[in-house]
């Protein structure tokens, strides 16, 4: 995933933070554990929603404890033990991620290429292991991302549908979190919004460098056509902010059906304060908060 | 009679066969005749009976396709005559199937499209997550037929959404600083009626 899913670090208390926390620590520890160390260098802040969600909605006893963090020597780090939960979470992220190395691989920056060159090989089998344990959820990541191509060489100037497969792929991870058909149809559309956010953010996250080396983009194919200037740029901005306005609006309402209660004021505060602040990041073009 | 058929049973119009079925049976349980028996109160219960067993059947043929219930709505009969049947495109929203729904509203030659067309069509893509096409297609409805509040009510929910506004938001208020002038004048309002009612007055002057 891409770092747009994060909380809003002021409105937090301090033992939210704590909680946040150790929701990602938990994650990368086992990332490393089951899938190898490498797969826990790329993991992003966005993942402990997922991993938040999958506690709140399994129910399963956690415990706290306290553990040395090779990537952050000095001081230990409070992390949960919930050996049973956190497995989808792990297993979406090693897939994700490597889809998004995959596609990486393809993009035109040099960097971003180098980068995804050196990762890859341990994310194949990391990939394929994750795989044998979700083989439907894989299928249909495989599937979005093939649409993804496709979308991609047609060189599409709708965003909505630019945005199709990133929302299919989340979907399909958060789906899989559903206890029953209603449930599942609930999480499925939280998770494609989420995507459909994610997406949009990127988009315009990446607009100057898609202009620069002229990668894909469906903003550039619907407002660049006659050039680009600050004008243009300024109305790719309104336009993105609609989309993603509308987009948290459905979101927040399929949210408050779920009814997630055991971490409420931490997803409440990355739902209706996090996803909001990414936006504004991207939109004012500063690069981290 | 000259009730509004949906609204006797007290499900919305997109509400599928099986609400229908058990907003009937909660209905008629309640106001069975034989639960009244030495009650003042029969007859008004045979009444009411009376009224939602017709409602049910109009309702129950009028989705069955003829429609032989004579409905005062905007919704019904004037939408028959269009280009293609839009109570079947609404079924098949409401039963999730989008594509078929879609297929059918894509068959559609592009000037036969009515404000009708637009609202389903937005529904479809409401329903998939396509929302800046949705939100375009209610506003197309709601400028071609203003009158409809179905059309309108589900253009301005997306428009609110538009401005930012989230369902649940528990830091809304907080920052937006509570009650707008508004507000505060028909809360006033209320108040006074309500004072009024138990005999008291809180605005001498109305």
């Amino acid at each position: 995933m891409f770092g747009y899913v994060k909380a809003y670090k002021p409105y937090m208390r301090i033992y939210e933070y704590e909680i946040y926390r150790s929701v990602y620590c938990s994650v990368c520890k086992r990332l490393s554990r089951e899938y190898g160390f490498v797969t826990r260098l790329p993991l992003s802040y966005d993942i402990a929603f997922l991993g938040l969600m999958e506690l709140s909605l399994k129910e399963s006893r956690i415990k706290v404890c306290k553990e040395r963090c090779p990537l952050h020597p000095i001081r230990k780090t409070v992390c949960l033990r919930a050996d049973k939960d956190l497995d989808l979470t792990c297993a979406a992220s090693v897939m994700l991620t490597y889809h998004k190395l995959r596609d990486d691989m393809a993009d035109n920056g040099v960097l971003k290429k180098a980068a995804a060159m050196a990762l890859l090989p341990f994310f194949k089998k990391a990939n394929r292991q994750a795989e044998k344990r979700y083989p439907d959820l894989s299928d249909k990541i495989s599937k979005a991302m093939k649409l993804q191509s496709e979308i991609e060489r047609r060189k599409s100037d709708s965003l909505d549908e630019a945005a199709h497969p990133t929302a299919l792929m989340m979907q399909a991870v958060f789906s899989e979190l559903a206890a029953d058909d209603e449930q599942r149809e609930k999480l499925g559309r939280l998770g494609y919004l989420l995507g459909r956010f994610v997406y949009v953010c990127d988009a315009l996250d990446d607009l100057d460098d898609d202009l620069r080396t002229g990668g894909y983009d469906p903003l550039i194919e619907r407002f660049c056509k006659n050039g680009f200037d600050s004008e243009v740029k300024k109305q790719i901005t309104a336009f993105c902010r609609d989309s993603i306005m509308l987009t948290l609006g459905a979101l927040s309402e399929v949210y408050v059906d779920l009814h997630p209660m055991r971490y409420k004021d931490i997803t409440d505060n990355i739902i209706y304060l996090g996803l909001k602040a990414s936006f504004k990041r991207v939109s004012s073009g500063r690069k981290e908060s | 009679m000259n009730k509004d058929p949906y609204k006797v049973l007290g499900v919305s119009r997109n509400a599928s066969e099986e609400e229908i079925k058990a907003a009937y049976r909660k209905l008629a349980k309640k106001y069975h005749p034989d639960q009244y028996e030495g009650n003042p109160l029969k007859d008004v219960a045979a009444e009411k009976m009376e009224e939602i067993n017709a409602a049910y059947d109009a309702v129950i043929s009028q989705r069955r396709g003829n429609a032989s219930y004579n409905s005062t709505s905007s919704y019904g009969s004037q939408y028959y005559n269009t280009a293609f049947d839009s109570a079947q495109v609404r079924d098949l929203i409401q039963r999730g199937n989008i594509t078929v729904a879609e297929q059918v509203l894509n068959g559609v030659p592009a000037n036969l499209r009515d404000a009708e067309w637009y609202f389903l069509k937005g529904s479809v893509c409401y329903k998939r997550g396509w929302l800046s096409e949705a939100f375009s297609n209610f506003a197309r409805a709601t400028s071609m037929d203003p009158s409809n509040q179905e059309y309108a009510a589900a253009y301005r929910n997306m428009a609110s959404q538009r401005q930012g506004n989230m369902a649940g938001n528990p830091y809304q208020q907080s920052r937006t600083g509570g009650m707008s002038g508004c507000d505060c004048c028909t809360s006033l309002c209320l108040a006074d009626c309500c004072c009024e009612c138990m005999g008291g007055d809180l605005i001498p002057c109305c």
